[in-house]
């Protein structure tokens, strides 16, 4: 079954055709999260809870992408979440060194195919990137990790955040300059794999 | 030597991911040919963009696919519920049926029982030397209170035969038993009726749910 026999299945109920539709879109609905909320627990509670809204919901959706749509909703989710935080501000529980200094979640290294070195510069990008993100206002954030995390185009991006496209662009240009300004400090921390290339009009 | 404008900057920005026209480009291009801030700024987007893009991607930690009770689903009604919604009324109809003629049939029981008819107490009933208990000494009187043979003899009066001075006891019309048994036996045919329809109803409900949920598991499994 292709996409769009799937959707109308599941329409009519059938969860295991919703299923196959979760399975498909599982990774990107939770990475978005992840980079939203910074959170691996409250990103899993958000995908979860967006999949479940998804299927109640799913006699709303009336076409177009479903990815969009998907996103949407766990960009709403997540803004919820950003607002429930912000009201009720919590310590994470994180392991510290005796200096105070956080120590890295181990599951960051569980890719199985990198080498231990690649493992270690993957992490380091990852927590300067997720560093940076969390810096940024949350309107600007679900553009730049939709954009390009996520790799969507503006007129994707523009349908999820409900925006115009003249303000996905003055955001994703925003955002984008914020992030370098960020990522400047942790330059000398980047592994060199990931230093300043130049790949212009890619 | 210009500055770039945030407004260039915008423009920067979007000629990365293609988003501006041709001759939108070509203006850009120009600009970029003869300023060299603007060469240093769209190489730091190009760079942060670059950079953001190479983000690892995380696997799921678990798989967000939706059981039966996260979806809100419940079992499909059998087909058979029309028909036994109706039966379910009718079982109750017959319940109540079966009480209420089970109540009437007390009643009627109790209004054909046959009843004492009290015997007059008057003398004549006592027959001669009888006399009616206001001829008893009264109990205060330690002497007649205590039973001797001529008390009893003088309160118990000889008997005498009936056909001379007791009248007869009213004769008991027995209750025709052919008003009772029809309808307690309607009654407990309805009762056994209503319940298996019962019986059939929750069978029925049963096999349906467990049917469903083996279909259920069985999809889910793929």
């Amino acid at each position: 079954m292709d996409e769009p026999e799937l959707i109308l299945a599941a329409k009519h109920g059938d969860l295991a055709a919703f299923n196959t539709l979760v399975l498909a879109y599982q990774t990107i609905v939770f990475n978005t999260a992840l980079r939203i909320l910074g959170d691996d627990d409250l990103a899993a509670d958000a995908s979860q809870e967006t999949f479940i809204s998804a299927f109640r919901a799913l006699n709303s959706y009336r076409g177009g992408s479903f990815r969009a749509w998907l996103l949407r909703t766990v960009t709403n989710a997540c803004y919820d979440e950003l607002r429930r935080k912000q009201r009720r501000p919590t310590t994470p529980l994180e392991p510290g060194t005796d200096e105070g200094d956080e120590v890295e979640n181990p599951r960051w290294l569980a890719d199985p195919n990198a080498s231990p070195e690649d493992q270690m510069d993957q992490a380091e990008l990852e927590h300067a990137i997720q560093h940076c993100l969390d810096d940024l206002p949350t309107d600007f954030k679900a553009v730049v990790v939709l954009a390009d995390i996520q790799g969507l185009d503006y007129s994707e991006v523009s349908v999820i955040v409900k925006k115009p496209l003249g303000t996905i662009k003055s955001r994703l240009a925003r955002a984008r300059m914020r992030m370098r300004e960020c990522l400047q400090s942790f330059r000398e921390l980047l592994p060199a794999a990931f230093r300043l290339e130049n790949e212009r009009g890619r | 030597m210009t500055t770039p404008s945030f407004n260039d900057l915008v423009n920067l920005s979007a000629s990365l991911d293609g988003q501006l026209s041709s001759t939108e480009l070509s203006r850009l291009e120009s600009r970029i040919e003869q300023n060299a801030p603007f060469a240093a700024a769209l190489g730091d987007l190009q760079q942060t963009r670059l950079l953001l893009r190479r983000t690892p991607a995380r696997r799921v930690p678990r798989n967000f696919t939706l059981n039966l009770a996260m979806a809100g689903l419940r079992p499909p009604l059998p087909r058979l519920v029309p028909v036994f919604s109706w039966a379910s009324v009718t079982a109750m109809l017959l319940f109540l049926f079966t009480m209420g003629a089970n109540f009437l049939g007390s009643l009627s029981f109790g209004a054909a029982a046959p009843r004492m008819v009290s015997a007059p107490m008057n003398s004549e009933a006592y027959g001669v030397g009888g006399g009616p208990p206001a001829t008893v000494a009264p109990a205060s009187d330690n002497t007649q209170a205590i039973p001797t043979e001529q008390n009893l003899a003088v309160q118990s009066p000889e008997p005498t035969p009936l056909s001379e001075s007791r009248p007869l006891p009213p004769e008991v019309t027995p209750v025709p038993k052919q008003t009772v048994e029809p309808v307690r036996i309607i009654s407990y045919l309805f009762l056994g009726i209503a319940l298996v329809l019962i019986a059939a109803a929750l069978l029925i409900g049963w096999t349906n749910e467990r049917a469903f949920r083996r279909r259920s598991g069985a999809k889910n499994e793929h």
